[in-house]
């Protein structure tokens, strides 16, 4: 792990020169290899329960040449947590570096990219930029329950762009994951189709799927998924509501939230969502809001602060992250 | 003489600065949202062709313009919007120093696109758009 870490923070220094900026990466050479990467610093409160933790550290590589272009990430998880229940403190260390990303495309046209490896499933809005420093608030809404975060397979995409942006998805997955231990489900198929949609300031979203998992009990598992969005210089407005169903019953009945955002400055935004769902698999259902906070000195370090009212009163919670994409 | 000069005078007051946005004589006709898209580099090839988006330097007055006018976003969320495209790994568009350079550019490399002054416009550049301030 340090050997790893250190060849890193070596190739990033020997390329970094005096117009490098925070948040844009790195070149190595006039080669086509971007590098850059990302880290979080998370704390929680919740009851008498208390947490820190390095939750994310990640390096990521990436590059086009001609038609083709790659990506590849490598991530610490939970580096290391520090526990607090009452006087009790337990201490967590886990050094296995995962495989986060790592996929090649080839863009056939204007219209038709093919992609192959893992990758971030293209599901919803928020599923996309999952990481801290880049969304909104330090905690992921329930929606991200529906469907598996990460596929390894293909991806075939249809994007037609004229006064609009219309997207049309097809992911495949009938294999293993590359790092099964790192996913919120563990699969081995997945069949997804998803249809977008934007135009100014407005994108609508549609996906639907099916996927195969090798660790719960209910094994076939179908997703639905609609999201939308509003984005303007000030305000952002975004929903997502979704519902999961095995072969024989309801797993997910729903999942749902409504996001608004106003930002005071390009440096201070507060976020209010609300957030309800019925989870049949975790046999828990819950409805509450978030109210937050960030501050960005610059966009790629984030420190973000929240606070979430649960109608199931122990989950009551504050969370704090710093976060930084360099 | 005199009437000339101060019709000029008002025309430029009346109609403002012009600018264009240009490629060579391979490029097909693209509307203001495939403009965008590319520098946006959400539209990455032009038919078979790959587009090449080409900007002016952080600090010219016509690239900001450009940004205002065409890409309608202001520098504060394209900054946030590049930021967001590295985790996804896509780069901005090159920067060259001068309308020169971006001419030079154009002429030689099919699919790139770039922005200058009208009064730098010469035959061998294809218009895509052009607005006025």
């Amino acid at each position: 792990m340090r050997r790893f870490l250190g060849i890193f923070i070596i190739f990033f220094a020997l390329h970094a020169h005096a117009e490098y900026e925070l948040g844009n990466g790195i070149q190595v050479g006039s080669l086509p290899l971007y590098l850059g990467g990302y880290f979080s610093l998370n704390y929680e409160n919740r009851a008498d329960v208390k947490k820190y933790s390095i939750d994310d550290l990640s390096m990521l590589g990436y590059g086009t040449y001609e038609k083709f272009s790659y990506m590849a990430e490598f991530e610490f998880h939970d580096l290391y947590s520090e526990t607090s229940v009452g006087d009790i403190s337990t201490i967590k260390r886990d050094t296995q570096l995962h495989t986060e990303r790592v996929y090649f495309d080839y863009s056939y046209n204007e219209n038709y990219t093919l992609r192959v490896g893992r990758y971030n499933s293209s599901i919803g809005i928020w599923n996309l930029l999952p990481i801290n420093v880049l969304r909104q608030t330090t905690s992921n809404p329930k929606t991200q329950n529906l469907f598996p975060n990460f596929t390894t397979g293909a991806d075939l995409t249809y994007a037609s762009f004229d006064d609009n942006e219309l997207k049309i998805n097809l992911m495949l997955e009938n294999n293993k994951d590359i790092d099964p231990t790192y996913d919120n489900y563990n699969i081995d198929k997945l069949y997804g189709l998803g249809v977008s949609y934007e135009k100014d300031e407005y994108s609508l979203k549609v996906n639907t799927g099916y996927f195969h998992t090798t660790n719960s009990f209910d094994s076939n598992l179908y997703y639905f998924l609609i999201s939308g969005k509003y984005d303007t210089e000030m305000y952002e407005f975004s929903s997502e509501i979704g519902r999961q169903e095995s072969k024989n019953k309801t797993t997910i009945p729903y999942t749902a939230y409504i996001q608004g955002l106003y930002r005071f400055t390009p440096k201070h935004t507060a976020i209010l969502r609300l957030e309800t769902y019925d989870d049949k698999l975790k046999d828990k259902t819950d409805s509450f809001s978030v109210i937050g906070y960030s501050y960005r000195p610059s966009y790629p370090i984030a420190l973000k602060s929240e606070y979430q009212f649960h109608t199931l009163n122990k989950d009551n919670q504050f969370l704090f992250s710093i976060s930084v994409l360099f | 003489m005199k009437l000339i000069f101060i019709i000029l005078l008002l025309s430029q007051f009346a109609f403002g600065h012009e600018y264009v946005v240009v490629a060579n004589k391979h490029m097909e006709d693209l509307s203001p949202s495939q403009i965008r898209a590319i520098f946006l580099k959400r539209l990455l090839f032009i038919g078979d062709m790959k587009a090449v988006p080409l900007n002016l330097d952080a600090r010219d007055p016509l690239r900001e313009k450009f940004e205002q006018h065409i890409l309608e976003i202001s520098f504060d969320r394209l900054q946030s919007y590049w930021t967001k495209e590295h985790y996804l790994g896509h780069r901005p568009p090159i920067s060259l120093k001068s309308q020169e350079s971006v001419k030079a550019f154009v002429k030689k490399v099919d699919g790139s696109i770039g922005y200058i002054n009208i009064d730098s416009m010469d035959d061998s550049l294809k218009i895509l758009y052009r607005w006025s301030e």
